[in-house]
């Protein structure tokens, strides 16, 4: 397909949340029907253009020599881009249902659909500028989701993403620009575009730059020390944590992460240096932290967001790991870790929609009520776990495979952390599915009268996503060679 | 023609699985009678198609792939044979049991329904062909097996339950360790009586093996009860109901023990682990807990937990014998295995079939039960005999094997003292289980009580399972021939 497309499907989504923030509608049901529209004929675009891959890169401005804002769709593009896509539909059919409960809804979509198409621009950059102008817009982009409410606590909560986010993309600014300088180039390329003449002696100032660079991008990832904006974020309503907070907007940080890593300093580069023992040591710590502190956790929200902070590094260990079968384990956690976590946080979501319930302990005895939701949300724990049978073992068999296959005695304790961390995932989610489904003797019924299960704009959503976690789970031979060859195993 | 009918070996596993799914999917029976109707077909069908495979000749099925790399494969061996024979004996006998038993209970419906999944994923675990297979039925074991625990929904049973899961996991994660370098290192899954490894790359990578086979012996011994990570299964068996923790103990538990079978002598092979530290630590470790399990049970009160302590003494018999890595020995853990099953099974069916009629939990209060339940008590008596190992009981067979495997066994101090550990354990074994049946056939003076009906429903399965006991005692060479089977090719 031409390469036109791909500047298309950027901007459908922000001309469709315009029209639906400032044109005069007259019916709600008018105005959603359109956006879903909109949002599914772009995704079906972005299907189309990942089946037919443009060969050549859309220049949009050429600033001056190297620099310029540019498009092309590379593996590692298809694979972000496709599971952005896949997820948006469904995500904003769940939103609506959701959203009838809060105010300024249509400002709210817009923002919404403004950040599918950042996040695309985002997978499909071209280069290290377009890839880092569109990651600063991303966090512009998402504030005023999370300002959503305008409570106090909103506000704060926004104030301190923004900050957060700024102050790592400042970090990434400086490797951008050393990319830029000992580059041949500022594409992205397989293997890294570092010139070893140029780099000459600086190669321990470069490394170092490389650590920077990793803890900039990492803050979106929320990579210990720099991630508690992220369970502070978990007041924007349900659909934005779970798509942006769990999907879009933290895995944005792991991409970008593994384009540094693999696309332009390079793993030959890297490997074996300070910087990557630095970088892995930071992910196993981020590993075992974000665990723990879900357990310690009592909000179900918040929960989650200390897991999705655990599983993040999960990606980041395959990125650290500095190996192409490390490259081909992160990209499948990062596909999985997607679908089990929104899956779990659209529960979450149903469950504070239908019940105002928003603390563990509150679940007790649910299950009853809310059958379909509590056996989707089990599904879900267990695939977080890393049940076999469940997408979550496969990703985390393709983490401990690369890690055992590059032979570093460090990635051998991280598998370790994957481990400890397994243990504990099974008790920050189990516990909550024993609590729903066998409450103990002093649980009263008559206090749960009227809760059923949401209606099926909530449910589709969940029961596709179930069925893939359940699919991939079984059966991802295909998946997993298409990711071998993006990583050139 | 052969070749066709190879899914055959998936019938039993998805036959039970599907018809307990259906059972918890469904509203509540309108009559008691269909539930149970509909249960025992199920069991009885199972069994059926169970020994349909088990009885057949050499069987290979893969059903799908995981990936490329890791095959969903069915084989059925004649260590899978034992395993499954056993599973489905007891499962079918003990779900008879549960007829009667549950009829005071709450929530049968539940309760049956796993109880059909669990019987399907233990199948599924016994046939196994590989390692990954396996280690996903090992998961869904434990699973599938968790609301069997949780049944009474107390605050007991809950953190009984929840402790059960994570130690259970806990294992399951630190064997997981050693599981992805198997699969990763090795040139095949598939289990390979012997072991898949060439010994000079073994010896290579000697740290690191050491290293994972202990992390293996740790994981899976948590399902066996083993020191240091033994403390769920006595919280979680003895809040199950009767005959739920009856197979928790008999069977569920014997689940690691497969598992360590099958990773020590069906993939790393068992000459690897001969001299290493890694087989002194498991030694002692074992040798620990069953002289621990033993002095615990002793001093327990109550009889479901003083039958969960014994289990915790009684498996390690096992590990012991695996861990001694000599033909002998081997084979006694093998027979232990069957004995302990039975053995365990009965007894704690027994405890369940007084609990159900007295109400009595504690063992001070069952004074003069062998006159008010004289059948239950019996069997109680010979199953005791058994597991203390007086001739002609099978637990005697088990243990001579054990103990003269250990004594041929070429290590310094343990090939004396593992047979005296054994010993004296047998003795806290005699002191902790014959009180029950001496107070209960001799209450002493001033003690009158009638004999009360008991159901024939519970008394048949407890008579088979005392008779097996026996059976195997005076015939042991029905069961040996099979094992033989399995050590020629093993060791």
């Amino acid at each position: 397909m031409n390469a036109v497309y791909l500047l298309l499907v950027v901007l459908i989504p922000p001309l469709a949340g315009a029209v639906v923030a400032f044109a005069p509608w007259r019916r709600r049901a008018h105005w959603m029907c359109f956006l879903e529209l909109a949002v599914i004929l772009n995704s079906v675009l972005v299907w189309l253009l990942l089946f037919n891959r443009p060969a050549d890169t859309l220049t949009l401005i050429h600033f001056t020599g190297e620099l310029s804002i540019a498009f092309r769709l590379d593996g590692l593009g298809t694979v972000f881009a496709g599971l952005v896509s896949f997820l948006w539909p469904f995500a904003t059919l769940y939103a609506f249902e959701y959203m009838t409960k809060e105010k300024h809804e249509r400002v709210f979509f817009f923002f919404y659909t403004l950040t599918y198409g950042v996040t695309l621009a985002i997978a499909l950059s071209d280069n290290i500028l377009t890839m880092y102008c569109f990651y600063e817009m991303l966090t512009l982009a998402t504030v005023p989701l999370v300002m959503h409410t305008l409570s106090r606590e909103a506000i704060l909560a926004s104030r301190k993403y923004l900050y957060y986010s700024i102050g790592g993309a400042a970090f990434a600014f400086i490797g951008m620009i050393f990319v830029i300088t000992y580059g041949d180039t500022t594409e992205f390329l397989l293997g890294g575009v570092l010139n070893m003449s140029k780099v000459g002696e600086n190669r321990d100032i470069l490394q170092f730059i490389y650590f920077l660079t990793f803890l900039g991008f990492g803050v979106k990832a929320a990579v210990c020390p720099f991630n508690s904006w992220l369970p502070k974020a978990g007041v924007a309503p349900t659909p934005v944590t779970a798509l942006l907070h769990a999907v879009a907007v933290v895995k944005s940080g792991a991409f970008a992460i593994l384009r540094v890593t693999y696309y332009s300093f390079g793993t030959d580069f890297l490997r074996g240096s300070f910087a990557q023992n630095a970088v892995m040591a930071i992910v196993m710590f981020t590993i075992v932290y974000g665990c723990s502190m879900a357990v310690k956790e009592t909000h179900l929200k918040r929960r989650l967001a200390y897991s999705t902070i655990s599983n993040l590094s999960y990606i980041l260990f395959g990125a650290a790991l500095m190996t192409p079968f490390g490259l081909v384990g992160a990209l499948s956690h990062m596909v999985f870790h997607a679908l089990m976590k929104i899956t779990s946080f659209f529960c979450a979501g149903a469950i504070i929609h239908q019940t105002e319930r928003i603390y563990v302990h509150q679940l007790d005895g649910l299950a009853k009520k809310m059958p379909k939701i509590f056996g989707i949300f089990t599904v879900s724990a267990l695939a977080l776990m890393g049940v076999p049978g469940l997408c979550g073992f496969i990703s985390k068999f393709y983490l401990a495979s690369a890690a055992i296959e590059s032979g570093n005695v460090l990635s051998y304790f991280g598998i370790g952390c994957l481990l400890i961390s397994a243990l504990l995932t099974a008790i920050y989610m189990l516990s909550i599915v024993v609590r729903a489904y066998f409450p103990t003797g002093e649980f009263r019924e008559e206090t749960l009268e009227g809760i059923s299960d949401p209606n099926w704009m909530m449910l589709l959503p969940l029961i596709v996503f179930v069925i893939f976690i359940v699919g991939f789970g079984l059966f991802c031979a295909p998946l997993i060679s298409f990711f071998g060859d993006i990583a050139g195993v | 023609m052969e070749e066709k009918m190879n899914f055959i070996l998936l019938v039993p596993i998805l036959f039970p699985v599907i018809a307990g799914v259906f059972l918890l999917w469904k509203r509540e029976f309108q009559k008691r009678r269909s539930l149970l109707i509909f249960v025992g077909a199920v069991l009885l069908l199972t069994g059926a198609f169970a020994a349909v495979g088990i009885l057949g000749g050499e069987r290979r099925f893969t059903a799908f792939y995981l990936t490329e790399e890791l095959p969903v494969f069915f084989k059925l061996d004649e260590l899978g044979r034992l395993f499954a024979s056993l599973v489905t004996v007891v499962w079918i006998l003990a779900g008879f049991f549960s007829f009667a038993y549950m009829k005071k209970e709450k929530r049968e419906k539940r309760y049956f329904g796993f109880y059909l999944i669990t019987f399907g994923v233990l199948l599924g675990l016994d046939f196994a062909g590989n390692l990954i297979t396996m280690y996903l039925f090992y998961e869904f074991m434990t699973l599938a097996s968790l609301p069997l625990v949780l049944h009474s929904q107390t605050g007991e049973a809950r953190m009984a339950g929840l402790k059960y899961l994570f130690y259970s996991f806990c294992g399951a994660y630190l064997a997981l360790f050693g599981v992805y370098f198997l699969v990763r290192m090795g040139n095949t899954i598939e289990f390979t009586p012997g072991g898949v490894f060439e010994s000079s790359f073994l010896l290579e990578h000697q740290t690191l093996f050491l290293v994972i086979t202990m992390l293996l012996v740790l994981g899976f011994g948590v399902k066996a009860g083993m020191f240091p990570l033994h403390a769920w299964l006595t919280a979680a068996h003895p809040v199950a109901p009767g005959p739920a923790s009856g197979v928790l103990s008999g069977i569920i538990v014997k689940g690691g023990v497969l598992a360590l079978i099958r990773v020590l002598y069906y993939l790393i092979g068992p000459d690897f682990l001969i001299g290493t530290k890694v087989q002194k630590a498991w030694i002692v470790l074992t040798l620990i807990t069953i002289f621990m399990g033993s002095m615990l049970a002793f001093r327990e009160p109550v009889l479901k937990k003083r039958l969960a302590y014994s289990t915790v003494s009684q498996v390690s018999y096992i590990l012991f014998g695996l861990a001694v890595c000599e033909r002998t020995a081997f084979e006694g853990a093998l027979l232990h295995v069957i004995a302990h099953a039975f053995i365990k099974v009965c007894l704690f069916l027994c405890a369940g079939a007084m609990i159900y009629q007295t109400g009595c939990k504690r063992v001070e209060e069952l004074r003069g039960i062998g006159k008010r339940m004289p059948v239950t008590l019996w069997c109680y008596t010979i199953a005791s005999l058994g597991l203390i190992g007086i001739p002609p009981t099978s637990g005697f067979v088990s243990k001579w094997y054990l103990g003269t495997g250990a004594l041929d066994g070429k290590m310094p101090v343990f090939s004396w003292l593992g047979p005296l550990v054994l010993i004296v354990s047998a003795l806290l074994t005699a002191g902790y289980l014959l009180p029950v049946t001496m107070r209960g056939f001799f209450p002493g003076e001033g003690f009158a009580c009638r004999r009360e009906k008991e159901a024939r429903l519970m008394t048949a399965p407890l008579i088979i399972f005392a008779a097996l006991t026996l059976f195997i005692g005076i015939f042991p060479e029905t069961a040996l021939t099979v094992i033989r089977a399995i050590s020629g090719v093993c060791i």
